[in-house]
């Protein structure tokens, strides 16, 4: 087994593509995701009528917003004249209108900030907002940053373990490696822990990385989510193992990620599970990502120790396990089993 | 260590890959397995190897009856595509190839350099496999098969995609092996080859059509060919059915 393992690593350590794949490309994906979910210092344009109390135009001011004056008959169309403006607010005779371009992240910004002009202007509908975990002010990364770690230390080493399996599989090296007098528990226990030496490395990157880098906050240890991210990536090791079973070459291992990878990542704690329809949230139960993203959002953002986390945990050894014995079995083909 | 095959047969689905074939390979002779591709030679070999089992009858290696674990420390098997690992050097497959086998570090380094003698790859061994010719990765593959001494060596189709001075140089190493009492089973459907073994079995439609001596089959034969043979099996196969 210390000799597949060992064959392993220098093997992935050989091929520079396969280094950047583990130890890179998770910390390039999360710079991006950081800047791409942080906070953003965009500032809405909202139209006033000319006609509008000078109180209320300067109680607008007051916010982050470009406050503009203009005459117009129905908002609507001045909207979709107008490309640089988010939002028209009126003072109609039931109360206020506000009219804005579509659904989206920018128009809700000019809501929040209206809501706030409002309040300015009527201190009786003041609302304190208060959260048990995390903070109000927090951005979108800091509270799905724990999702991308759960999510890449599962992504990155399946693909490295399927594609270097169907590579054995097609090359023939499998066929040769169960012709001599290896066990087949000991074939798989050593690539799991060839590529589980990177997974601690790849671990040690991404946890260091988001929290001393992008200022990622967590009120747990890390040292769990570090033992979640490494059976994960143990987990993915075998995941990938089994996949490769069903693919005759890399590129079909590329063609089965909408079915392996996708439908995990929305499993993964992007949405919450109860608010998924028609029972669907079961489905998170066969997610392997599912065990672990929970496990890491008990540490980071609820805080829990190994007593909140344990039966995820299980729930991963379980899961590595059963796909053991699957593996142990499709080995058992090029023994005359 | 001679081989013994008993009405062997095997199928996978409904087509019957290997019909009823029943014949002893000597001890210390090499013995080609001939036939068009597709005939079940692999299927043969994979067989008495052992990575498959028969549905019917019995394969033996010498007392042993196949598939056997404790077996495979006495074969040696040249898989039919390299079956190395490009990203490692020639040595380094030497040395993963030869750890399974518990040689020992001392015994392992000195075999490692007496197989790349043999296969005159000794310039090459750091070299990383990618980087290898074919004829460089088939020679590298036929010194892992070796490298633990096996009693008996597989070879399929080992010399495919070789040119001809490679093929004699490949073939003068079969001969040394065999010289040291290895038995050689050697898959093949180039015709010229067979002249380099002791015996041939000829593999038609996954039947044993001849297995004789080369020099009995070819006198077998009008002009001394041995594509002949096949000829002769194809028409008696029309016969039987008419």
């Amino acid at each position: 087994m210390r000799n597949l393992a060992k064959r392993v690593i220098f093997q992935t350590l050989n091929d520079k593509r396969s280094v950047a794949l583990i130890l890179i490309a998770p910390l390039l994906i999360l710079t991006l995701v950081y800047f791409l979910l942080g906070d953003s210092d965009y500032v809405p344009t909202v139209v006033l009528d000319e006609d509008a109390q000078e109180q209320l135009v300067e109680a607008f001011e007051e916010e982050t917003l470009v406050v503009k004056q203009a005459a117009f008959d129905d908002p609507k169309t001045y909207i979709e004249d107008h490309e640089d403006v988010d939002a028209v607010f009126e003072m109609t005779p039931d109360g206020t209108a506000i009219t804005l371009r579509e659904p989206s992240t920018k128009s809700s910004k000019a809501v929040r900030e209206i809501q706030d002009a409002l309040t300015t202007l009527n201190p009786a509908v003041e609302m304190d907002t208060a959260f048990v975990y995390g903070e109000e002010d927090q951005s979108t990364f800091d509270s799905f940053g724990f999702v991308f770690l759960s999510l890449f230390s599962f992504f990155f080493v399946f693909i490295l373990s399927a594609m270097a399996l169907v590579k054995e599989r097609s090359g023939g090296t499998l066929e040769r490696l169960l012709m001599t007098p290896i066990k087949r528990a000991q074939v798989i226990l050593g690539y799991t822990a060839g590529y589980g030496v990177f997974a601690i490395v790849q671990s040690i990157f991404i946890v260091l990385y988001s929290i001393y880098v992008l200022g990622l906050a967590s009120i747990g240890n890390m040292a769990w989510v570090m033992l979640t991210m490494l059976l994960m990536a143990g987990t993915a090791v075998l995941f990938g193992a089994t996949i490769s079973v069903f693919a005759r070459s890399e590129l079909q291992v590329v063609q089965m990620i909408p079915f392996t990878i996708i439908p995990q990542v929305f499993f993964s704690g992007l949405i919450p599970l109860d608010l998924i329809p028609y029972g669907l949230g079961n489905l998170s139960y066969v997610m392997p990502i599912y065990y672990g993203a929970t496990a890491i959002k008990e540490v980071m953002v609820y805080g829990s120790g190994f007593a909140g986390i344990w039966i995820y945990l299980l729930g991963l050894i379980v899961y590595a396990g059963v796909l053991f014995l699957l593996n142990m079995r499709a080995l058992g083909k090029y023994r005359g089993h | 260590m001679n081989i013994q095959l008993t009405h062997v047969e095997k199928s996978f689905g409904e087509q019957l890959a290997i019909n009823d074939i029943d014949f002893t390979i000597q001890s210390g002779e090499i013995c080609c397995l001939l036939g068009p591709s597709g005939s079940g030679k692999t299927t043969l070999i994979r067989l008495m190897i052992g990575a498959l089992a028969p549905d019917q009858g019995t394969v033996r290696v010498g007392e042993t009856k196949m598939p056997s674990m404790s077996m495979l420390r006495q074969i040696g098997f040249m898989p039919q595509n390299d079956g190395l690992y490009e990203d490692l050097s020639a040595e380094a497959n030497l040395e993963f190839f030869g750890s399974i086998y518990k040689l020992g570090k001392k015994a392992l380094e000195a075999r490692i350099t007496e197989v790349l003698a043999l296969v005159d790859l000794t310039q090459d061994r750091k070299k990383l496999v990618r980087n290898f010719s074919g004829g460089m990765k088939k020679r590298l593959s036929l010194a892992i098969a070796i490298l633990h001494k096996p009693d008996v060596l597989f070879l399929d189709e080992p010399t495919v995609g070789i040119d001809p001075i490679l093929r004699r140089q490949i073939w003068d190493q079969f001969q040394t092996i065999r010289a040291e009492g290895t038995t050689i089973i050697v898959s093949t459907h180039v015709m010229d080859e067979v002249l380099e073994c002791d015996r041939a079995a000829l593999i038609y439609n996954g039947r044993l059509i001849a297995y004789d001596t080369v020099q009995h089959l070819l006198d077998q034969t009008e002009n001394g060919r041995v594509e002949e043979l096949f000829l002769i099996a194809g028409e008696q196969e029309v016969g039987e059915h008419a």
